[in-house]
């Protein structure tokens, strides 16, 4: 067998980075205008767009882990998605230059008696040094682990052999702890500390459930459009149907955990922590929790029950493109009210949301052209070919 | 009264083959019977589409109105109690329980429907009468064929031309 390579696409990658640096480009002008609310969209874009490519390395580490075979087709997509980890390396920066900005507790002067108490009572974790190790630790661990599953992936394509898969199985399954725990520190200190009266013990599994739908449905939408390439011309029905009952599952998994989080925090009534529903289930931002309650959840989750939907691939990238975007006004609802107590959308969401994916993208379509397009060195590619589950 | 005609194969495609020729031949009451699932064996049979999710929908919408409106019957009408001021009808308490006798109520009807669907329980069938077709919990693929007795020597003779490891057939008796 010969190395089948992605044929299409050709000025993808240029096309991207030209997206990319319009977006990060317009952001920095938005920041000359305004760097406070600039950096809160850049911020969240941030968040958004990383948690898709650690939720994609968390996919990839669980595939290793249960030894699916019938993924092994899709797999090298997936690996190219959670590989972008890297990229978010160079582009946390503006975070860190900008963190006084960002997070209240960098400047508890400007913040109210109670919440500076807050903030002093936090200082031994919430300072700058500390929060800029730990994000150091995070995106190092996302950037080498991704980085190192999918080098060993490339290089069986022209070694062959079943040891290269044995060696990224052990990387998979021995990373998923360590991917668990900076995941969950990532949530508490990037999404968590931008309102001190966030009080959620539940809360890394949720950006994890968020973000793990995300790379779900980036996969979905990757290999849609890779779907006429020659190298996946063995992508069945059947591996539709099984990535739509993914999506499925862990819509309903987002669901399950946002409601555990409302509904611990609504029944304590705990003035510590209530604030954070308070100000996200009136006015405007109440809106926004109503429709994601709906268009997060209840339409996708039915929508998603059919299976002739899951095996059409037309409408299953359709139902993914949707729940990313979902999940996008998800990251923004949980971020922007801390800030902006009434919703107060600014054209740098908007470029700083295509700039941040847009840099991802042109990486992802750089690293897919390094490889073949599906792992041709797995002895498991035979197995995924006859997937046919009953 | 009628006939069962019954044919051991060896392999998922023999077995699918064999009932995709007996189904155009114009066998309409074909059954397949084998201790794993048979690849393709739905499409073979041309089997409908299995109605118990019909069902489950059912019990899921019982179980899930069921169990909300006796919480607001029980806290909100029947014997309201102030807890800490929450309201008495508090939709977010109530989720919990609605969700456990959705899954409940769905479960059960799953369970009961596809017993209902399989003839359960039914003791007996004419063809346990043929002591081979016991391989079918061990390691054979049964086709069965329900026939009028006339018509039962030419599908025995299309089993064995379709390559069935063994043929037998057993008529139905009368009822005393």
């Amino acid at each position: 067998m010969s190395e089948p390579r992605v044929e299409g696409g050709r000025g993808l990658v240029a096309r991207a980075a030209l997206v990319a640096a319009a977006g990060l480009g317009l952001t920095a002008v938005g920041a000359a205008l305004d760097l406070r609310r600039a950096l809160a969209a850049y911020h969240t874009a941030f968040t958004f767009w990383a948690g898709t490519a650690v939720g994609a390395l968390i996919l990839l580490g669980a595939f290793h882990a249960t030894k699916a075979r019938w993924m092994v087709l899709v797999r090298r997509v997936v690996e190219v998605v959670a590989t972008t980890s890297l990229v978010f390396v160079p582009l946390f920066l503006p975070v860190a230059l900008g963190a006084r900005r960002i997070f209240p507790w960098l400047e508890p002067d400007r913040l109210p008696g109670e919440l500076r108490r807050l903030a002093e009572h936090r200082a031994p974790y919430l300072n700058l040094p500390f929060f800029l190790l730990r994000a150091a630790l995070y995106l190092v661990a996302w950037a080498v682990v991704s980085h190192l599953l999918w080098r060993w992936s490339v290089r069986q394509d022209r070694e062959r052999g079943v040891a290269l898969t044995a060696r990224q199985r052990r990387l998979g399954i021995g990373s998923l702890p360590l991917l668990a725990v900076t995941i969950t520190f990532a949530a508490i200190d990037w999404q968590e500390s931008l309102d001190l009266h966030h009080a959620s013990t539940i809360f890394g599994v949720y950006y994890f459930a968020g973000s793990f739908l995300a790379a779900i449905s980036v996969v979905i939408l990757a290999l849609y459009a890779l779907r006429r390439e020659p190298a996946l011309a063995g992508l069945t029905a059947d591996h539709w149907h099984s990535l739509g009952k993914l999506l499925l599952a862990f819509t309903a998994f987002w669901a399950y955990i946002a409601f555990s989080q409302y509904m611990l925090i609504w029944i304590a009534n705990l003035p510590a922590e209530v604030p954070f529903f308070i100000h996200r289930t009136r006015g405007a931002w109440g809106v926004v929790g109503v429709l994601l309650v709906l268009f997060h959840f209840a339409v996708p989750f039915f929508l998603l029950l059919s299976r002739d939907l899951k095996r059409d691939p037309r409408k299953l990238a359709a139902l993914a493109a949707w729940q990313l975007a979902m999940h996008w006004l998800d990251v923004y609802y949980t971020m922007m009210p801390a800030a902006y107590p009434s919703p107060a959308p600014h054209w740098t969401d908007l470029t700083a949301l295509l700039g941040v994916g847009a840099a991802a993208l042109a990486f992802a379509a750089w690293r897919l052209r390094q490889g073949a397009a599906v792992p041709v060195g797995d002895p498991y590619l035979e197995d995924s070919l006859r997937y046919q589950p009953q | 009264m009628a006939s069962y005609v019954l044919g051991e194969f060896a392999d998922d495609a023999a077995i699918c083959a064999a009932a995709r020729s007996l189904r155009e031949a114009g066998v309409a009451a074909l059954d397949a019977h084998s201790p794993v699932p048979i690849h393709g064996i739905d499409e073979a049979l041309a089997l409908p589409r299995s109605p118990v999710p019909l069902i489950a929908l059912v019990g899921v919408l019982l179980g899930g109105s069921g169990g909300y409106l006796m919480m607001w019957w029980m806290n909100a009408v029947d014997y309201v109690i102030d807890v800490g001021g929450r309201p008495a009808h508090a939709a977010p308490a109530f989720v919990p329980i609605t969700f456990e006798t959705t899954v409940l109520t769905a479960a059960v009807f799953i369970v009961g429907g596809l017993f209902a669907l399989a003839g359960f329980p039914r003791l007996h069938h004419p063809v346990f009468e043929v002591e081979a077709f016991r391989t079918a919990s061990v390691d054979g693929l049964w086709l069965s064929a329900e026939v009028e007795p006339g018509r039962a020597e030419a599908v025995a003779g299309e089993l064995r031309r379709l390559g069935a490891r063994q043929v037998s057939r057993v008529d139905e008796e009368e009822e005393p």
